[in-house]
């Protein structure tokens, strides 16, 4: 039968060894992170976008790296998905993007600081997570990718800011958002230059539009107009 | 109650039920944001609202975990306590701490790093506050005239607590190194030294509510604890999976987490059999109760479904969705939240010298903060696999697929109705206990 100093022996053993190794390992990865997150890219600016990242408690909404609250986004590939001209948008005025939905907190950032949280949030989607977030696997997105490389049929070219700025409030043929109305035939119903001042400046062709002015360029806007005028 | 200085433990869980009852209105918050009544927002805003609910977790557990150390160790080590006055001072000090930390929240004066969002300054007052509350406790055990192995076990789980809060102040400017070391807190403290404390405190009760033989239950404590970190040291692994560092984790992770709902289990079983064990029929069967539910609700919310979504296959998929709060409610309540109440159950008869243990509204309040628990971790497991299948499975967008699963918030805020009715119940037995004014049974030891 066990007797209680031998317990004490399995307990101060185990625990010391285990401890051990832990250090170990730690060491090993402290020498091996700054390879595997970049860390020679993690410029003044990234720190700066850190820092702001921390200091509003961003974290207590959203997820980074899948660490955090689950009330918002999961931002590590947000670069990536979304682009440079939707995070600033964003937060610029959170409240504009996505108008009587889930709110974000106006944070009033500077420029400085919106292109620190940017560089912040490239920086982030850039680092090896050993395969997170992975891509879906079920249903129509993973349904999309198969035939896109199996049969590599070239889908119809969409601009890039249309699938990471648009997308998010409208839908064509029943994929995006639905914050905004569906985009199905837009080419029918409104002219090129139409979709052009539109985009310059939503506000401007009509008082009452919830969509926002988005810092599109002028080369963006030519693009997603010729792009919206194909869609009959 | 043998020592008068164990009055002092009162005071503590009193701030544990104050605290508690602030949780939940926090909680309640959040719950109703998910659903989509935000009214709140420009005064409380999620995140702040989220900071609050899980800082004043920790706060009340710690308080409720000083609170026991204040009522086991004079009886452990056959002494009072050093410096009684100072014990009041320190929980003083810990509750101005707390309050500032939880106001400033709603100022955006804070760390923003999960779990540990209390402000660099404030910090600093936790270390010493807690230095100080080891000084008291480690002071009286030296002193003391004997030295139990509860008494050894429940100190050192206290003191690596103290000392594992240090990582989490290294500075780094490297996003996956800082949270490298936030796990080095969370993780160890809740899946590692905490165990230390929930194993004495659960050996005292059941040396004091069994009448089993301290050196057997002392011996499997030693076991418990044992696999407690042969499994919890490396499992902290499992929050190394997918934050950048290297790929070895996932293996070293997956295989000791996975071995961690035996450590739980151990336990649950220990309490059951040292429960069947022991001859004397304790008069308080609400703390046996408490302490049986303790054991047993851990392994449910702790061990079976932490490893739920621990390996790292499944984890993929889960990490950072409602499947971590589904475990992390369960876990916490059946764990620590549980071994306080147990701990409160056994020792407020002895500090009030009141007998209201019997009673329909003690049973009432064990059993309805249970099941409400239990539907709320059911309501955030549908939440969860929902969003895990739609969103990282199917790809829908992220506010679309909160939308489709803010019903189930309404079956959440329902659950955490009756949970609170349960809870109000057991504060407003705390309340009629009154103040300790019982009787010190030995007199001539407390010299």
């Amino acid at each position: 039968m066990l007797t209680k100093s031998a317990a004490k022996k399995f307990f101060i053993i185990g625990t010391v060894v285990c401890s051990g190794c832990f250090v170990l390992l730690t060491v090993d990865t402290i020498s091996r992170v700054p390879k595997q997150t970049n860390a020679d890219k993690i410029t003044p600016q990234v720190i700066h976008g850190k820092d702001l990242w921390d200091h509003n408690n961003c974290m207590g909404c959203h997820t980074i790296m899948g660490e955090g609250a689950y009330y918002a986004p999961e931002l590590t590939k947000v670069y990536e998905r979304r682009g440079e001209v939707f995070i600033k948008s964003m937060l610029k005025d959170p409240a504009s993007m996505y108008p009587g939905q889930r709110k974000m907190q106006q944070y009033n950032f500077t420029d400085e600081e919106i292109n620190s949280l940017v560089a912040f949030l490239k920086w982030v989607g850039e680092v090896d997570l050993n395969g997170f977030p992975a891509k879906p696997d079920m249903g129509p997105a993973a349904a999309k990718a198969a035939t896109m490389t199996l049969s590599q049929i070239p889908t119809p070219t969409r601009p890039v800011v249309y699938d990471q700025v648009c997308v998010a409030c409208h839908a064509l043929q029943g994929q995006g958002g639905v914050v905004g109305p569906a985009l199905d035939g837009v080419g029918t119903r409104r002219a090129h230059d139409y979709l052009v001042s539109w985009l310059r400046d939503p506000l401007a062709v009509k008082a009452d539009s919830k969509m926002p002015k988005l810092p599109l360029t002028d080369e963006q806007i030519q693009e997603l107009a010729s792009f919206l005028s194909s869609q009959k | 109650m043998k020592f008068k200085t164990q009055k002092i433990a009162y005071y503590f869980f009193a701030v544990c039920m104050l605290l508690l009852s602030l949780q939940i209105v926090y909680g309640f918050i959040m719950g109703f944001a998910h659903m989509g009544y935000d009214n709140l927002h420009s005064i409380i805003p999620f995140h702040t609202a989220r900071a609050t609910h899980t800082n004043l977790l920790v706060m009340w557990l710690l308080a409720g975990f000083m609170g026991a150390a204040y009522y086991i160790i004079p009886e452990e080590t056959d002494r009072e306590l050093i410096y009684p006055q100072l014990a009041i001072v320190q929980l003083v000090a810990l509750v101005v701490v707390g309050v500032t930390a939880i106001i400033g929240f709603h100022f955006n004066w804070w760390e923003g790093r999960k779990f540990l969002e209390i402000p660099r300054p404030l910090d600093y007052l936790v270390v010493v506050d807690v230095l100080l509350f080891i000084f008291l406790i480690g002071g009286t055990i030296w002193k003391g005239k004997r030295y139990s192995t509860t008494s050894i076990v429940l100190f050192f789980g206290l003191l690596t607590a103290a000392l594992l809060y240090l990582p989490g102040m290294i500075p780094t400017t490297n996003q996956t190194m800082d949270s490298y070391w936030r796990w080095w807190v969370v993780h160890l403290w809740v899946e590692g030294v905490w165990e230390l404390i929930m194993g004495a405190i659960l050996s005292f009760l059941l040396i004091k509510l069994t009448g089993v033989d301290r050196e057997i239950i002392e011996k499997w404590l030693y076991v418990i604890v044992g696999f407690t970190f042969l499994s919890g040291i490396l499992g902290t692994g499992h929050h190394y999976y997918f934050i950048g560092t290297p790929r070895y984790w996932l293996m070293i992770g997956g295989f000791f987490s996975a071995l961690e709902p035996l450590a739980f289990l151990g336990m649950a079983m220990y309490a059951i059999a040292m429960a069947k064990k022991g001859g004397r029929q304790h008069p308080n069967r609400l703390a046996l109760t408490w302490t049986i539910g303790c054991a047993v609700m851990s392994f449910v919310g702790a061990g079976f479904l932490g490893f739920a979504h621990t390996l790292p296959q499944v984890n993929i998929y889960t990490h950072g969705t409602l499947v971590t709060a589904m475990h992390g409610h369960l876990a916490f309540w059946g764990a620590y939240a549980m071994l306080i109440f147990a701990m409160i159950a056994y020792a407020m008869p002895q500090l009030t010298g009141r007998k209201l243990f019997d009673n329909g509204w003690s049973v009432f309040a064990f059993w309805t903060s249970n099941i409400g628990m239990v539907a709320m971790t059911l309501a955030f497991a549908v939440a969860g696999v929902a969003q895990v299948y739609l969103e990282r499975r199917m790809g829908l967008d992220f506010l679309q697929v909160q939308k489709e699963i803010e019903v189930h918030f309404l079956g959440l805020v329902l659950a955490a109705s009756l949970f609170s009715l349960g809870i109000f119940a057991f504060i407003w037995i705390f309340i009629k206990y009154g103040l300790p004014k019982g009787k010190i049974e030995n007199v001539s030891a407390a010299n």
